[in-house]
């Protein structure tokens, strides 16, 4: 890979001090990884592709377009990961009716405009996009704050499965992605970020958070070599959950 | 699974009949799970002190003091810690993290009045000598009453990829019941040895031991724990 997806953005001066410092060498892969996908639901990539500035019209944390360019690549990971029993662990939002939980989300969002009323069928932004939707062994982390590990038991399930890596799709590149990475780091798991598995409201954040995380804190690679890796691992290292009863469940939702 | 063996611990004596009743749901095989480690909790000097006397004798001088409890449990703490090591499995230690500055007021393990300066001493927190940690050994310095607390523990056993944890120390009902409680929560088997754990009175240990026996912690034999750890030693040797 000669040319990054974020090299446009640097300057010569960066581009030389990545060059002699050295940041951004490859890590080795884990034994043991779980398959990531953070908050890719309806308020995030609206319910077909829309041009972005079309669709932050009814919902203003869309990513538009980008985000359905990444979904083939999802359902690609979300189906070999299946087939070889590594966990899929899901991220999505979970809010009060009254919004009293959104915290600090509140602290910068005196400016914005009043949320727009959502669609007519009055769909949950936080429904992940039926595309990708979760299956009876997956596994959903419902969370408050950017970071999957914030507040839920990501942690506990990650040292149940025995996992040593993640695999880490989704969005935003610069927000939930980066806080979720940065969290799996300090616990020393390793991570992949899949590069066209990820995607971001703003172009220029989403190359430069890929370069950050390369550089620091991940490999950031594409799906079609993250897929080979997956495809070199053993069948059923995992004890998954067993499903039972979760097919009823999840048409009853 | 024999009921009498579950429940064969130190509280057979003060545990009546209608309450084993109450609690017949949480009976289960017990054992120490897979890739263990050994986390050995606040075996610090304080606990010592004044030697192995009721601790109650000690309150003027000594009152954190587990005397002679803290005492019976040298010999079998001394001899799981060379279990653990032969076995090889990772060893980490805790004790106060009383550095300055270290935290604001109110921040401690418990809500315990402060000793006074007439009480403390400057080795206070260093762990006991028969127990000193080696190279390659872990002490974590933690402010409040579970090991996992505010601690990089979690990204440690992470890293070692440990599953499971053989956990003792003291105080059963303060520190070693929080760090057995977060552990169990944290994903991880625990397991607790009986006789190398205490408390500064019997009847605290023996409920608090019962409490986590039933729902978090596999309490189990110094004996038991030890003979695992020699297992460990011979399916490696067979392995190789």
């Amino acid at each position: 890979m000669s040319e990054r997806i974020w090299d446009k953005y640097l300057t010569e001066r960066d581009k030389a001090v990545f060059a002699a410092t050295g940041f951004g060498a490859l890590a080795d892969w884990g034994k043991r990884p779980a398959l990531l996908i953070i908050d890719v639901n309806y308020a995030f990539c609206d319910e077909e592709p829309k041009p972005i500035l079309e669709s932050i019209k009814t919902w203003r944390t869309s990513c538009g377009e980008d985000a359905w360019e990444a979904m083939p690549v999802l359902q690609k990971l979300i189906g070999v990961s299946r087939d070889k029993g590594i966990p899929v662990i899901y991220t999505t939002g979970s809010r009060r009716a009254d919004n009293w939980d959104a915290g600090s989300w509140r602290f910068k969002a005196a400016g914005r405009p009043p949320v727009p009323v959502l669609d007519a069928s009055a769909r949950d932004g936080n429904d992940i996009v039926d595309a990708i939707a979760p299956g009876p062994r997956d596994i959903v982390v419902r969370k408050l704050k950017p970071s999957g590990f914030a507040g839920t038991p990501l942690q506990s399930y990650l040292q149940l499965l025995g996992c040593d890596s993640l695999i880490v799709t989704g969005t935003t590149t610069s927000g939930c992605v980066r806080a979720t990475v940065l969290d799996a780091f300090a616990e020393n798991f390793r991570i992949t970020v899949v590069e066209d598995g990820c995607f971001d409201r703003t172009q220029a954040s989403h190359a430069i958070n890929l370069c950050d995380m390369h550089a620091k804190y991940a490999n950031v690679r594409p799906s079609t070599e993250v897929v080979d890796y997956l495809n070199t691992l053993s069948q059923g290292m995992f004890d998954l959950p067993s499903g039972q009863g979760m097919a009823t469940r999840i048409a009853a939702e | 699974m024999n009921a009498d063996r579950f429940e064969d611990h130190a509280w057979a004596d003060v545990v009546p009949e209608d309450l084993l009743r109450i609690y017949a749901p949480y009976r289960r095989d017990t054992f120490v799970g897979p890739r263990p480690a050994l986390v050995l909790i606040d075996l610090y000097n304080v606990a010592y002190r004044g030697g192995p006397v009721q601790p109650e004798t000690l309150l003027g001088q000594y009152p954190s003091s587990c005397g002679i409890y803290a005492h019976n449990a040298i010999e079998p703490t001394k001899q799981l810690i060379a279990a653990s090591r032969a076995a090889g499995i990772p060893i980490f230690y805790c004790t106060s993290d009383n550095r300055p500055f270290a935290a604001p007021q109110g921040g401690g393990a418990t809500r315990r009045k402060k000793a006074s300066t007439a009480q403390r001493f400057a080795d206070d927190y260093e762990i006991w000598a028969d127990f000193a940690p080696q190279d390659g050994d872990v002490v974590i310095r933690k402010q409040r009453a579970s090991i996992f607390q505010g601690t990089p523990l979690t990204s440690h056993l992470n890293l070692l990829g440990v599953q499971s944890l053989i956990v003792c120390g003291e105080s059963t009902s303060g520190c070693v019941r929080a760090s057995c409680v977060d552990g169990y929560s944290s994903g991880l088997h625990v397991s607790l040895v009986e006789e190398c754990s205490f408390d500064r009175h019997e009847l605290v240990h023996k409920m608090n031991l019962f409490d986590l026996h039933h729902k978090y912690a596999d309490v189990m034999h110094v004996g038991e724990v030890i003979a695992h750890l020699d297992g460990m030693i011979e399916n490696r040797v067979a392995a190789e």
